[in-house]
This record gives C-alpha cells, sequence and structure tokens, in this order.
C-alpha cells in the first residue's frame, strides 16, 4: 500500500533533476573542478598522488550536495503548496518523510553514478575499484546524506535560509570530512570533530572502495554501522518534526486574527 | 480500497462534529462547532475571512488536532483514523497545491500516485476528468502556463481523482473572474450529478451558496444560523427596506420604533419588513421618504441574511 506512494515521489524528485539541467550540469563541474583544479594545484605542493586521494571526496561531495538540494526541495515544497497534495494523501506523515529520503537519496545516487561514468572516462577510477564495496559505499553514503538533508529541512523554515544553511551544513560537513585530507593526520580538535561527522565515514568507505584501503581511516564495517545510525536517527528526528502540525504552518493556513 | 459496507453507507453521516473548538492561544478560532452533514448532501459553511471556515475545514480533513471535540468523517475518527479520514475525503484548498513545472498530466499521476491508485486507473480517470473540467487540450503544458481558472479546475481534479466520498471545497471560486466563477460551479454541478458525492463547501461569495442543500453561518468561531438558503431569506423577511441619507440617524430614530431594529453600513441602513408591512411603507415613505437621498424596497436574498447574522443578529 506504501509503495506507490514512495514511487510518486522518487519519479517527481527524478523528473525535476532531468528537467534541472544547470543543477544537474554544475553537480558534475563542481567536483571536476575540485579534482582537476585544486588537486592539480596541491598536487605540485603535496607531491604524492593528490589527485587520486581526492576522487572519494569529490564522489561524495556529489552525494552530499545532491542530497541536500534534493531534501531541502521539501521546503520548496512547503512553500509552492505542492506538500499540501502530499499532506492529504492517506499516508502516515512520517512516510512523507521516509519517501522524500529515499527520493533524496536516490537523486544522489544517479548524480554520483554518472560522475562515475566521467571520471572512468578520464582515468581516476579502474584497476584498483572494488566494485561490490563501491555500490554499498553509494547506496550507503546517499542514504546518510539524504539523511543529513531531512534533518536540515525538517529546522528550515523558508528557504531564505540556504545561505546560512551552505555555511553552516554543508561546507562544515564536507570539510571537516576526511574528503581533502586523511582524517588521522589532522589536528585534535579537527580530528574529533571530523570523526563526529557522519559523512567522514561515507568518505571513508569510498576510499575503501577506491583506494583499495591505504587511504582510509576506519573499518568497513564501522563506517556501514555509522551510516546506517545516522541515516535511521536523522529520518527518525525529521519525522518527528514533520509530524508536528506547526510543521505546516503558515503553509495550511494562518489562522486569522495571528500576527506573523 | 476500503469499500464502505453499502447497507451502512445510507445511515453514516458524511460528516459529524460535536464541540469542535481550535485555540491558537489567547483565541479560540473554532469555538464549539456541531454538525451533521448527510451522505450526498450539498452543504455550505458561510461566514466573512477569520470566522473559522477554514479551520473547521482543516480539521475535518485530519491537517490540524482539534483543542476539544470529536468528528467523524464517512464514519472515520479524525484523531483515531486521520489516514482513512484522508483516503475518504478530497480536499481543495484556498491556494493551490499543484506542482507548477509539472504538467498537467504529471501533476494528477503524482496525486493518484500518492493516492495507491493505479497508473493505468489514473490515465482513465484522468481522461474521465480532463473532459468534464474542459481541460483534454492541456493535458501535457506545464501547469505554470495555465489560467488561475484552469488551475482552480485542476485542483478540483486533483481532489477528486481518487474518488472521495466527501469532497471539502475551501473558497473554490476564491480570486476569480465572474465568467470563471461560473465555470467552476458548473464542473462541481457536473460533479455532483455524476458521482453524488458529498460536498463541503466554503465560500463568502454567497450568492454561489444560493445551490446548497444547507448552509450554516459561522461567526467568530460559532455555528449562528443554519437551514435551507431559500428558508433562510424567507426567515429574514419578505421585504428589505435599503433607507440612504445623509443624515441617517434621525431617519433611523424615526423609523425603529416602527420597523424594528436597523443595520446600519456606513450612510445606509436596512430594516426587515413582513409582507402587512408593505401599506405601512407606503405611509412611511409618503410621511419622511424625502429626507432620505434613496429609498429601495426589495427582495432579501443570501447576502442580507449575511449581513444580519454578521452584524450579531438573530435572522429567525
Amino acid at each position: 500500500m506504501l509503495v506507490r506512494p514512495v514511487y510518486a515521489v522518487l519519479e517527481r524528485e527524478l523528473l525535476r533533476m532531468a528537467r534541472q539541467r544547470t543543477r544537474l550540469v554544475a553537480a558534475m563541474v563542481r567536483p571536476l573542478i575540485w579534482l582537476l583544479v585544486i588537486g592539480g594545484g596541491f598536487a605540485a605542493i603535496v607531491g604524492v598522488d593528490y589527485k587520486s586521494f581526492l576522487v572519494p571526496g569529490v564522489l561524495g561531495m556529489t552525494m552530499l550536495f545532491g542530497a541536500m538540494l534534493a531534501a531541502l526541495g521539501t521546503v520548496y515544497d512547503k512553500e509552492s503548496g505542492v506538500m499540501r497534495m502530499m499532506l492529504v494523501a492517506p499516508l502516515p506523515r512520517a512516510w512523507m518523510v521516509v519517501a522524500k529520503l529515499i527520493a533524496a537519496a536516490a537523486a544522489a545516487a544517479v548524480q554520483a553514478l554518472l560522475l562515475l561514468v566521467l571520471l572512468a572516462l578520464l582515468g581516476y577510477v579502474g584497476r584498483r575499484t572494488e566494485w561490490g564495496l563501491l555500490a554499498a559505499a553509494l547506496a550507503a553514503t546517499s542514504f546518510a546524506c539524504a539523511g543529513i538533508g531531512m534533518l536540515t529541512a525538517s529546522f528550515s523554515r523558508t528557504l531564505e535560509n540556504f545561505a546560512g544553511i551552505m555555511n553552516f551544513v554543508i561546507f562544515p560537513v564536507f570539510f571537516l570530512s576526511g574528503s581533502l585530507y586523511p582524517v588521522r593526520e589532522l589536528p585534535p580538535a579537527l580530528y574529533w570533530a571530523a570523526t563526529l561527522n557522519p559523512y567522514t565515514y561515507g568518505v571513508d568507505l569510498l576510499k575503501h572502495a577506491l583506494l583499495a584501503g591505504p587511504g582510509a581511516d576506519f573499518s568497513v564495517a564501522l563506517d556501514l554501522a555509522v551510516l546506517a545510525a545516522a541515516t535511521i536517527a536523522s529520518a527518525a528526528v525529521a519525522s518527528w518534526r514533520f509530524s508536528r502540525e506547526s510543521a505546516y504552518e503558515p503553509m495550511i493556513h494562518v489562522p486569522a486574527g495571528r500576527a506573523r | 480500497m476500503n469499500a464502505p459496507h453499502t447497507a451502512g453507507m445510507t445511515t453514516i453521516a458524511a460528516v459529524r462534529a460535536a464541540g469542535l473548538v481550535k485555540r491558537y492561544g489567547e483565541l479560540a478560532a473554532v469555538d464549539g462547532v456541531d454538525l451533521e452533514i448527510a451522505p450526498g448532501e450539498f452543504f455550505g459553511l458561510l461566514g466573512p475571512n477569520g470566522s473559522g471556515k477554514t479551520t473547521t475545514m482543516h480539521m475535518l480533513a485530519t491537517l490540524i488536532r482539534p483543542s476539544a471535540g470529536t468528528a467523524s468523517v464517512a464514519g472515520f475518527d479524525i484523531g483515531r483514523a486521520p489516514v482513512r479520514v484522508r483516503a475518504s475525503i478530497g480536499l481543495v484548498f484556498q491556494e493551490s497545491a499543484l506542482d507548477r513545472t509539472l504538467t498537467v498530466a504529471q501533476n494528477l499521476r503524482f496525486a493518484g500516485l500518492l493516492h495507491d491508485l493505479a497508473p493505468r486507473v489514473i490515465e482513465e480517470r484522468s481522461r474521465e476528468l480532463l473532459e468534464l473540467f474542459d481541460l483534454t487540450e492541456r493535458r501535457d503544458q506545464p501547469v505554470g502556463a495555465l489560467s488561475g481558472g484552469m488551475r482552480r479546475a485542476l485542483d478540483i481534479v486533483r481532489g477528486v481523482l481518487h474518488q472521495p466520498r466527501c469532497l471539502l471545497l475551501d473558497e473554490p471560486t476564491i480570486g476569480l473572474d465572474l465568467p470563471n466563477r461560473r465555470r467552476i460551479w458548473r464542473f462541481i454541478e457536473r460533479l455532483r450529478a455524476r458521482t453524488g458525492m458529498t460536498v463541503l463547501l466554503t465560500t463568502h461569495y454567497l450568492e454561489e451558496a444560493d445551490g446548497c442543500d444547507r448552509v450554516v453561518f459561522i461567526r467568530k468561531g460559532r455555528l449562528v444560523e443554519s437551514g435551507a438558503p431559500q428558508s433562510l431569506v424567507a426567515r429574514l423577511g419578505r421585504h428589505i427596506l435599503e433607507v440612504e441619507s445623509a443624515s441617517l440617524d434621525a431617519l433611523v430614530a424615526a423609523l425603529e420604533p416602527r420597523l424594528g431594529a436597523a443595520l446600519r453600513e456606513g450612510d445606509v441602513a436596512h430594516f426587515r419588513c413582513a409582507e402587512e408591512d408593505l401599506a405601512l411603507l407606503a405611509g412611511l415613505q409618503a410621511e419622511i421618504g424625502a429626507k432620505a437621498s434613496a429609498w429601495r424596497v426589495r427582495r432579501p436574498n443570501l447576502n442580507d441574511v449575511f449581513l444580519w447574522v454578521e452584524a450579531g443578529k438573530r435572522v429567525a
């Protein structure tokens, strides 16, 4: 009974993604700039094969941005009124959060797969890749990023917060992970911040899959456990936030005589 | 589908509410509403902006929780079985609930899937309903390209795609021009004729509620008058005397002892008159009509009922 509604939300998300070409192009160009320009630049200083080290990080970045944008679409849905269609559907409120989470994760995974093809064509993915692990890493990381996105969306009343979300959620999550540097070599404060960041474990899992181990900081089991826990916890909190009726004010209506 | 047992259908009220209250802090937006709407009834909830119409409707639709009281829709309790209530109703909001970036067909597919309809069923019903609502040619256009009237029509199609037993329309014609308002009413009539569904409507365009089987006026969260539109109008009086004057106070003072309390709006005073008052009116006009800049006697309509109810006066 609950499958079609989830499919509805998923299909709409993918339709929107396919239509927003610039969003899709940006999702491909952004990581490639990091990889080729910043990676190329730092490779000259660091002296190691820094570009290869960056591959898991930029793949993760695509998922982080993709899932966040899709999940934050929930805020857009509230503002544009589309959320009304979901509110009147015969579904428990929590299920709507789950549907959005799945759709955001799918959007992120699709973008990661597209980038993966580009990376393979450029010769950055191949020989050392463990494909099974990579599939698991893409799935687990997409869901965790979607979870972070739904959690953020559940605390954002309007899209005007978007710049704030960029600065206070997406950038910290990205920079305080092992995307650009090995976590174990960070100074203590940053090290602890990174270990508390669930996204770190997604990037770590991608390192396991793409770099065959040496660049990774944690075990595969720990990575998967943290990602799963983060997804479930954020989905639970987001469901609770969205099940409050105040989550939909003023979208449903503004009670008369009550100043906003 | 949780199919209704046909035997029970006629006995279960489409909507039943007892003592519904919704408080926002100090303010009681809805203050003890009782309703009983029979299956198939065309029911109007009338009142000015801010009287509690929408809040009542949203409580019935399980979008907001009552502070007190109970209600059931199609036999399902709004507190205990909100999902089954939502499966039984179609709700058309005051503001659009459509995705402007998707096409007409894509919006209906989205709405249909959310209601767990099979894609083939959505296709069939969309075709029928778009035909019924004159939207067939717009099928593949983005909703953003439709006019306001078409969007509202599509919103109604969206609301009835899953064949609800009870349709809740919140100000279905608000913000539309007259031809489009008429079109929307024709669509709702066609729909009622075809499906026999219960329709609960809120509006403050009173003339539009004339077609309702029954209307109830809501004022400051309380129901104040109810009945068939014609009988409410009849209860108000046979005639309405409208007097307009720059020195209205003196005129009202002269007329009120003989005609009863006036309803004043700016420079105009309204009086309710019975059939037998006509002779009296002619005499009054000869006596003091000259002091009025306008003196009109006309039949009352639902707007008059509304004005009297709004002024806090009992109509009966």
